[in-house]
């Protein structure tokens, strides 16, 4: 017997179909943010308000002429964007998105760890990808991306188990759904640091030192061409919708919300989609108005303040679950 | 500050007597013909007698049987052309590199032109002349002619040598780079992320225009030079109508010198903003670039205003300037200016303030006060590692004497200080462009010039954006030039970038790079 | 399928900036394209990096004789298709420096062009126009040629050095080249 309506959840809502959407949407939206905030227009032609810019420049990739430069590592640079990409996906397919995540409908305990491992595995596959395109630039630009990743996501694993801690459980549906109030206003340092590692991790500025332009080429991505550069590309965004959704999850009381006349899926989406929006223009923001750091600087920042700010505000949660919280909730 | 304002001629005067003829008031303050070697005992005593001392330029020029190497020398006071000549057959030369490590490019580019070989300073291959080009023939050579060079086949591309510790790592910046914005190649070794090593490869953009100014006419070359740079360009123009005035002995009407001040003032204003928002490209800080490029949009329509064209103002020509500033324009250049200098506080505060932008620049490629003297670097890099050098105060040129405007010095040196001798620049220039329109003379913008020029030569220094511009004309009677020798500003700068790099990171070398304005197209012209 | 892929090409040019030779003048109003007065990001245009990410590639100047061997590398490493556009007088024939001993000429000498925007230096809204006219001939009218969009690859595998393209799409865009 064939499960439809979960080849529906997999391949259209809430899975394939309706994150490449979301993805594409949010890219343009980015787009959009920053040249609003630089005193630009922003993409305009391609569909309403530009709207089909990203689709646009997906396809194209896509048409392109597809080239593999001799000393490339062939293998591992045809397939390490495509393979990030659908591991990226697939850690996105346990957020739960109407209430429920793709696969099943509270998830399982630990499936937080879970996710934040596959994210970690679609960045080393980002840095594969780089290593193998044999290029002064690409080298150099992927090892910045395997120092950064590595170095923030301790950080990161650190500040998401606040949350974890408040609700008493690691599976992010439940963690979801115990936000009565949301986490953002019960550990608010946390939803700061989170944001700024989050950053870091997505090698957004002040972070993108993988991506400067002005040192490295292309960073990465130099040597790649058509539709492999398209998946990298997509890549990228998804790893931005992911975060986002995860900050969504986490802090900002996840897809619940107030919901009217019945379709609770309906206004959930709705909800999920309206805070990650929010999310997105906050890390936009922040993109747009700081300058880059420099490699080094960005390390010790992470060593020297990130870090042990991150064991603070575990201990500090530990403590206020402990003593302070009872009496609130 | 020592002997700040000694009488350097007659210092040489008593100390070399009559090994050394002296001309004054020739090619600057003075003209110092001097043979056999004696040009670095001279330079020498200058050195030791000022600190301030420096090559501006050497010329080399064909003389027919000779080639002339001219050594233009600034002090603190005066400008001075140390002369000497060597014979073709056998060009040899004492080099001056020990002496001022400053003129080392100098010396590379006369070698490459005009195949003078300067002992004790290794030269290898062309520094400007691309790899194709055969050995043995130098373009600057009366004799040579374009069509009949015989291109050698391109030797296979370079290989990058690798460095023989394996930790040495060569990073290639450019031809095509985007931090470059023009071709132009610089091997960075590093070790780690720290550069040990920056060897420079210019001539990317080299068109040859010093020897195609040759077989035009002056009014023509007047259009060719301001193609050098189409930055600055208004400024080139200048220099080069400047010098063949005063072969002329030409007195520029007042009216035209106020424009003219006005032209390069604006040319000025949005080559800063230019460099201010480039700068902020290169740390990655985007949307400061979108706002002063923003800003400096309004700019260019005044220069269009003014002149009739976005970039290429060629306002400037032989006794005047092409065109007058409307009565009824006056308010609008006033409003717009204002506009801009109500705009700066908060640029300014950025540049103060923010702390990203402070983390980038502070304390990246600083430049002692000793090194900028020995290399003779000059305009805002010069000015914000504590030289007071500025041409517009120290030989006034056009309507600078009448106008009164602060010069900015910073003493810090580092990438920071220079981004704020420009950011303070655009301020005086604002106020600049605004006391020139408010204090317009009356009468003619022009005066008619012959268009044969008498046999005579001239140096003209005029100030660029990017600091001292230098042009040496030499006339032979006819309707076209002898020689123009043009040092730009980038030319004299880089050695500073090669200095401050070394030991800095990786990271900070486009902005180290971006503050001192790069212009290659001037560099390589 | 067709229509799609000529949409998302004509939509989405990225584009490669190449300076060989020039005197800045151009290359600035290029950069002044993507600022807030002309931002060419409307159209979807962006400035790459990389060749390889690069769909038109942007020459400005005369070709020295040290650029040329590297403009035809850049040129080679971009993927199918790609136009090649040259901007101000000087990438469309030489300009005033046709004919010194170090400079081969215009683009056509070294690479094929597809379109010429001549001036000293062209307006930026000329630049755009001719970016924009230059996609707008991928279009094919009306009547479905599907030839078209296809042939632009063919045009652009030069061998050896070709004076010019088998089809150059010539636009003349308001000369206002002064002297």
């Amino acid at each position: 017997m064939i499960d439809f309506t979960l080849i529906f959840r997999i391949l259209v809502f809430p899975g394939f179909t309706f994150i490449l959407l979301l993805t594409l949407f949010c890219d343009w939206m980015e787009r959009k943010i920053e040249a609003r905030l630089q005193n630009r227009v922003g993409p305009m032609v391609a569909g309403p308000g530009g709207i089909l810019q990203p689709l646009a420049d997906f396809i194209k990739l896509l048409t392109k002429e597809d080239i593999t430069p001799r000393e490339a590592k062939k293998t591992v640079f045809k397939f390490a964007p495509l393979v990030a990409f659908t591991i990226m996906v697939f850690a996105f397919c346990f957020i739960p998105v109407d209430g429920a995540s793709v696969l099943s409908v509270n998830g399982f305990s630990g499936d937080l760890i879970v996710i934040l491992a596959f994210a970690t595995i679609a960045n080393f596959l980002l840095f594969l990808a780089g290593w193998a395109s044999c290029n002064p630039y690409g080298t150099i630009g992927s090892a910045r991306v395997l120092t950064q990743f590595l170095g923030y996501d301790i950080p990161l694993f650190l500040i998401a188990l606040t949350p974890a801690f408040i609700a008493g459980s690691l599976s992010i549906a439940t963690i979801a759904s115990s936000q009565v109030i949301p986490f953002i206003l019960l550990a608010p340092w946390a939803f700061v640091l989170f944001i700024i590692t989050m950053q870091a991790e997505l090698e957004k500025d002040p972070f993108d030192v993988p991506h400067a332009e002005s040192e490295l080429v292309g960073g990465l991505e130099t040597e790649y061409t058509g539709a492999k550069l398209a998946f990298l590309h997509l890549t990228r965004d998804v790893q931005v919708v992911f975060g986002s959704a995860l900050v969504v999850e986490l802090f900002l009381g996840g897809p619940y919300g107030p919901v009217f006349f019945g379709a609770s899926w309906f206004w959930y989406t709705l909800w999920f989609v309206l805070k990650l929006l929010v999310v997105v223009t906050i890390t936009e923001y922040i993109t747009c108005v700081f300058a880059r750091f420099r490699i080094d600087q960005v390390l010790s920042g992470n060593w020297r303040i990130l870090l042990p700010a991150a064991l603070l505000s575990l201990m500090l949660t530990v403590a206020l679950v402990t003593w302070v919280y009872p009496l609130v909730v | 500050m020592p002997n700040s304002n000694i009488d350097m001629i007659s210092l040489i005067k008593s100390k070399f007597g009559d090994k050394v003829q002296i001309q004054l008031g020739k090619l600057g303050a003075a003209t110092i013909t001097v043979n056999n070697g004696l040009h670095r005992d001279v330079l020498q005593s200058m050195i030791e007698a000022d600190e301030k001392t420096g090559i501006t330029a050497i010329t080399g020029l064909d003389l027919g049987a000779n080639i002339g190497v001219y050594y233009h020398v600034h002090t603190s006071n005066v400008f001075v052309t140390i002369k000497a000549e060597v014979p073709k057959e056998n060009p040899k030369i004492q080099t001056i590199v020990d002496l001022h490590p400053g003129a080392a490019f100098h010396e590379l580019e006369v070698a490459d032109l005009l195949g003078v070989v300067f002992e004790g300073h290794p030269t290898l291959g062309h520094f400007v002349l691309s790899e194709n080009w055969p050995q043995g023939v130098y373009p600057l050579r009366k004799d040579v002619k374009a069509s009949e060079v015989k291109l050698v086949p391109t030797p296979p591309s370079e290989e990058i040598k690798l460095p023989e510790n394996e930790r040495l790592v060569k990073i290639i910046i450019g031809p095509q780079h985007p931090a470059l914005l023009e071709p132009e190649k610089f091997a960075v070794t590093v070790d780690g992320e720290i550069v040990t090593k920056v060897e420079p490869r210019i001539g990317y953009v080299h068109r040859g225009i010093e020897k195609a100014t040759e077989s035009r006419t002056y009014l023509q070359d007047v259009y060719l030079v301001e193609r050098i740079c189409g930055i600055c360009n208004s400024i080139h123009a200048c220099g080069f109508v400047e010098a063949v005035e005063k072969i002329l002995k030409t007195e520029v009407p007042p009216r035209a010198k106020y424009l003219r001040v006005v032209a390069l003032e604006l040319n000025r204003l949005h080559s800063h903003l230019l460099t201010l928002g480039h700068a902020g490209l290169e740390i990655g800080y985007e949307t400061l670039f979108q706002y002063f490029w923003r800003d400096r949009e309004p700019i260019m329509d005044l220069i269009e205003l003014t002149s009739g064209n976005r970039v290429y103002s060629s306002l400037m020509t032989i006794g005047g300037v092409r065109r007058d500033i409307k009565e009824t324009d006056v308010p609008k250049i006033k409003a717009t200016l204002k506009d801009l200098r109500g705009k700066l506080p908060f640029y300014r505060q950025i540049y103060e303030n923010e702390p990203t932008l402070r983390l980038r620049m502070k304390n990246v490629g600083v430049l002692k006060r000793e090194d900028a003297l020995k290399l003779s670097v000059v305009g805002p890099v010069a000015r914000g590692s504590g030289v007071d050098i500025d041409v517009r105060k120290d030989e006034p040129y056009e309507a600078y004497g009448e106008i009164p405007f602060k010069e900015i010095v910073y003493t810090t040196g580092d990438t920071w200080a220079r981004m704020n001798v420009r950011m303070d620049e655009v301020e005086e220039s604002i106020n600049i462009i605004e006391y020139a329109v408010d204090h317009l003379p009356s009468g003619p913008f022009r005066i008619d010039t012959p268009r044969s020029v008498p046999a005579g030569e001239a140096v003209n220094r005029v100030e660029a954006p990017r600091g001292e511009l230098f042009y040496y004309v030499k006339s032979n009677g006819t309707d076209m030039p002898d020689r123009v020798k043009v040092r730009t500003p980038t030319f004299a700068n880089i050695p500073s970038f090669l200095k401050t790099a070394i030991g800095e990171s990786i990271a900070d070398v486009p902005a180290n790079f971006v503050s001192l304005d790069p212009c290659f197209s001037c560099t390589d012209r | 399928m067709t229509d799609i892929k000529t949409w998302a090409r004509v939509k989405s040019p990225w584009v490669l900036h190449f300076n060989s030779g020039a005197c800045n003048g151009c290359d600035i109003e290029i950069v002044a394209l993507l600022t807030p007065k002309y931002d060419v990001e409307r159209f979807g245009v962006k400035l790459e990096p990389s060749p390889r990410h690069a769909d038109v590639l942007l020459v400005t100047g005369c070709v020295t004789q040290q650029c040329a061997e590297r403009l035809k590398s850049i040129y080679d490493q971009m993927p199918q298709p790609k136009f090649v556009v040259a901007i101000g007088a000087c990438a469309c024939s030489g300009g005033v420096f046709e004919g010194n001993y170090n400079v081969v000429g215009g683009v056509d000498k070294v690479i094929p062009v597809t379109a010429y925007i001549p001036g000293c230096p062209p307006r930026p809204e000329a630049m755009l126009d001719g970016v924009v006219k230059l996609l707008n001939a991928l279009n094919p009218p009306k009547a479905k040629k599907q030839p078209k969009p296809a042939k632009e690859p063919e045009v652009a595998k030069p061998e050896v050095v070709v004076a010019h393209a088998a089809q150059p799409v010539v636009e003349e865009v308001k000369p206002i080249a002064k002297q």
